[in-house]
């Protein structure tokens, strides 16, 4: 289905979407960054951004959670799980990047155990995807198979033709049944080809030359070479819309406690440490390595599928500048690896 | 439901040489003060972390004392000067975050003062039931973790 | 100044005076540096220096990887000269084993970074060497030094905590503020011992207000001011101004200030047995 939004029913959209019954969660400026996050009023939403700082994962695996709660009593435990977590919700101009990391994490969220917590949130949560109108130069996603209006994992695609209007296209049936919900917010689509306001993405390498390099360079001085700068931080994990480890704590007392799901990365030094002391992980370059390797070769072989969906976002966060389209640039061409193997 | 007083809970460090024996001492004389206090004794204050300060809060403290030989007369010779070098810089550290400085509260008492003990402790418990309940604090730790931002904001603070 | 660099940079690595040379290259943006580790002399060309060096370099002294580098050549500003006097004074260094490269310095950051609107170390107060045009260190008086904190400590109390919520509230626990600080160099952070689990590793209001009051806190009288932490904290946390609140009371009570003087006793192990207790009952 096709139709047409304008900027000014940008106000009855967020109205309408409340009356469903949907909570809205869209771009919104605060001082310096530009966060995804819940809004009331249209006026909140910003989209003159590249990109929001947070990426959409929060919003199916956030950055804490409880899992359980028990309390302990003699001779018993209670236990009790939580509910209510998977509200009915809208993320309203997310990016197709962002839109596409969901369908790539659904395989590893329904792989030999099937996540509640992720599965109930992607059921209940509608996507509607902005269409990138700009790009800066850290986006790559022409290099990992996407396109700034790509439509994989949006239930609806919004592409800006003119300063005020966006072409709306239905891309799932969800989306489909949110577009006719509220079907006096759209207008009909213009006749004729519109004018798409999309950005050209520069293609920055062939992905098809990665793995088959990353096949042979388990061992490679370019693993340490290039994250001598690395301090370890895992912003970039945190940030990604694809990493999704995690770690499961217990916060207690004597008598009562929850298990908590909390983000955790493999940049961290604590991440692969045993209780020996030993840490099989022991240097940046090891666990930058995997973090590549995870992304680009692991996850590739086991769900058919690329871990990373050229956001850019763990480049433009790292305070070392750790750049990860650069990474792999150096990997995928052959004459510019600047590092013989030992 | 039926009104009833707020009573504080009070946590109070004291070292074990000087304060915690002048507690002692209060008790042996029968002197009495308010029961809102639970007393943690500690080998000396210079070995109290301000983490322990804050494992108190989120415990559910509405008010603490931390208390130990006057300047001079550390078992330890000079453990109570860092400790005060510590409070120092930690209180406005934690006034500056919105907490009320009544609500962490120092004072030197030996082991000869029972009667300063219960003037102190009567005096915390007082001033703590003023403010009333830690509900900012006390919200921080029922919101659980799965709640967004916003709501902790709204709280009341003490 | 950016040859002059090159220049004392290839001398120092050709006379083996130094193994590696901790400086600023090229960064992926125009708008950007980053730090680059120059092993041998030919490669000194990589080094930069410009506006937008922000880094403090000394992180990398408390880093396995880059110490294995072998005796490094670090180019520092005069706030970040400021840490090797306290990693000496801690031990964490020892003198002869780097070699300080100060740089003098008017301002860093697009726009100026707040350190640089009060700075009195234009030209650093530790060094081997100096590249630049040296600048008067000027004077400047407490009360303006810390003026940026005026507006918060004027708040209520209600105020205050309800800024800070809000502005806790949007940690991640990444850890980034103390990952890149070159004064948070345990081996393990107190985040990372659970027995017993003194800070919570969640994210939640209550694990991330004992998170950031102890990371502050453990700093406190140390923090050199380098603004590390609030540049790379993914959120935008102004964890300077905590940072600054307890420099300002480490100060006003016990007349010290971290990275000044090589000779002061560092202001958290000692004390003075007039030191202020208005606040003991
Ligand atoms: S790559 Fe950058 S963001 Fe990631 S851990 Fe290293 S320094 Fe931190
Ligand atoms: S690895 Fe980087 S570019 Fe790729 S999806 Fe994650 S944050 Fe985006
Ligand atoms: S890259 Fe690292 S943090 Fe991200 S999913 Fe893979 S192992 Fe986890
Ligand atoms: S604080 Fe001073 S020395 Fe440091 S970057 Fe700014 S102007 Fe330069
Ligand atoms: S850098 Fe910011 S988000 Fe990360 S742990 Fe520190 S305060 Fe929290």
């Amino acid at each position: 289905m096709e139709k047409l939004l304008n900027k000014n029913s940008f106000d009855s959209l967020i109205t309408g979407l409340k009356k469903q019954g949907y909570k809205t969660i869209a771009p919104k400026k605060d001082n310096k960054l530009v966060t995804l996050e819940e809004i009331q009023d249209a006026n909140e939403i910003s989209l003159d951004h590249v990109i929001t700082n947070n990426s959409i994962k929060e919003f199916f695996f956030p950055k804490t959670e409880k899992i359980l709660s028990y309390t302990i009593e003699k001779n018993k435990v209670e236990m009790e799980e939580p509910e209510g977590f998977a509200v009915k919700s809208v993320i309203f101009g997310s990016r197709p990047c962002d839109a596409f990391s969901l369908p790539v994490m659904d395989k590893v969220f329904n792989w030999d155990c099937s996540d509640k917590f992720w599965v109930e949130r992607r059921e209940a949560i509608t996507i509607v995807t902005v269409a990138c109108d700009k790009c800066d130069s850290y986006c790559f996603c022409t290099s990992v198979g996407l396109a700034p209006d790509a439509k994989q994992g949006s239930d609806v695609l919004l592409t800006k033709i003119s300063n005020d209007e966006y072409l709306v296209e239905t891309v799932t049936e969800k989306g489909e049944n949110l577009v006719k919900e509220l079907e006096s917010v759209f207008s009909d689509p213009p006749s004729g080809t519109p004018d798409r306001q999309v950005a050209t993405v520069e293609k920055k390498f062939e992905i098809d030359k990665v793995k088959p390099w990353l096949d042979d360079n388990f061992q490679h001085n370019v693993w340490d070479e290039f994250s001598y700068k690395c301090i370890g931080c895992g912003a970039c994990t945190f940030v990604c819309p694809t990493c999704h480890c995690f770690d499961i704590v217990d916060e207690c007392t004597m008598t009562k406690g929850d298990r908590v799901k909390n983000w955790d990365g493999c940049q961290f030094t604590m991440f692969t440490m045993h209780t020996s002391g030993h840490n099989p992980r022991s240097t940046q370059g090891m666990r930058w390595r995997q973090r590549i390797m995870h992304k680009f070769k692991y996850y590739v072989e086991k769900f058919d599928s690329t871990l990373c969906v050229g956001c850019g976002r763990c480049s433009r966060v790292c305070p070392a500048d750790m750049n990860i389209s650069e990474m792999l640039e150096i990997i995928a061409t052959e004459e510019n690896q600047p590092v013989s193997k030992e | 439901m039926s009104e009833t007083k707020f009573e504080p809970k009070i946590i109070a460090f004291l070292c074990n040489w000087c304060t915690y024996a002048g507690a002692d001492l209060a008790g042996t004389g029968r002197k009495e003060y308010q029961a809102n206090v639970r007393i943690i004794k500690l080998p000396c204050t210079g070995g109290i972390d301000p983490l322990f300060l804050i494992k108190a809060f989120e415990r559910g403290a509405d008010g603490i004392l931390v208390s130990g030989c006057h300047p001079g007369d550390c078992h330890y010779n000079s453990g109570n000067y860092h400790a005060r070098r510590r409070w120092n810089v930690f209180r406005p550290l934690l006034e500056f975050c919105g907490i009320n400085p009544e609500r962490i509260q120092f004072s030197w008492i030996s082991a000869a003062e029972g009667g300063k003990w219960v003037e102190t402790i009567n005096g915390v418990v007082d001033a703590v039931r003023a403010l009333g309940p830690f509900e900012g604090y006390q919200k921080l730790n029922t919101m659980g973790p799965d709640i967004s931002g916003e709501a902790a904001t709204s709280g009341e603070t003490g | 100044m950016i040859e002059e660099l090159r220049k004392k940079a290839e001398e120092l690595l050709r006379s083996d005076t130094v193994k590696v040379v901790f400086g600023y290259g090229e960064g992926s943006t125009p708008e950007r540096t980053r730090p680059v580790f120059i092993t041998k002399p030919e490669d000194v060309n990589k080094l930069t220096w410009n506006k937008y060096c922000v880094y403090n370099l000394t992180t990398y002294l408390k880093r396995q990887e880059t110490r294995k580098l072998g005796k490094p050549a670090i180019i520092v500003k005069g706030c970040d000269a400021k840490t090797i006097i306290v990693l000496l004074k801690e031990c964490q260094i020892k003198r002869e084993d780097v070699y300080v490269l100060g740089v003098t310095c008017d301002g860093v950051g697009e726009p100026l970074a707040t350190k640089c609107k009060a700075c009195d170390v234009n030209t650093p107060r530790i060094y081997d060497d100096l590249v630049g045009e040296k600048i008067e260190n000027k004077e400047i008086p407490f009360d303006e030094r810390y003026a940026e904190l005026d507006e918060y400590e004027k708040l209520s109390e209600k105020e205050k905590w309800d800024f800070w919520q809000k502005q806790f509230a949007k940690c991640i626990k990444c850890y980034a503020c103390s990952s890149i600080c070159p004064l948070c160099f345990c081996d393990r952070c107190i985040v990372d011992k659970n027995q017993p689990q003194w800070i919570d590793p969640s994210a939640h209001p209550r694990g991330n207000l004992s998170w950031n009051v102890t990371r502050a806190y453990h700093l406190a009288g140390r923090c050199i001011n380098c603004e590390e932490c609030q540049r790379v904290c993914p959120v935008d946390i102004p964890l300077n101004l905590l940072n600054k609140k307890l420099a300002k009371e480490t100060e006003k009570n016990f007349k010290y200030r971290s990275g000044y003087n090589i000779d002061d006793e560092l202001a958290m192990s000692t004390y003075k047995e007039e030191d202020n207790q208005d606040f003991f009952k």
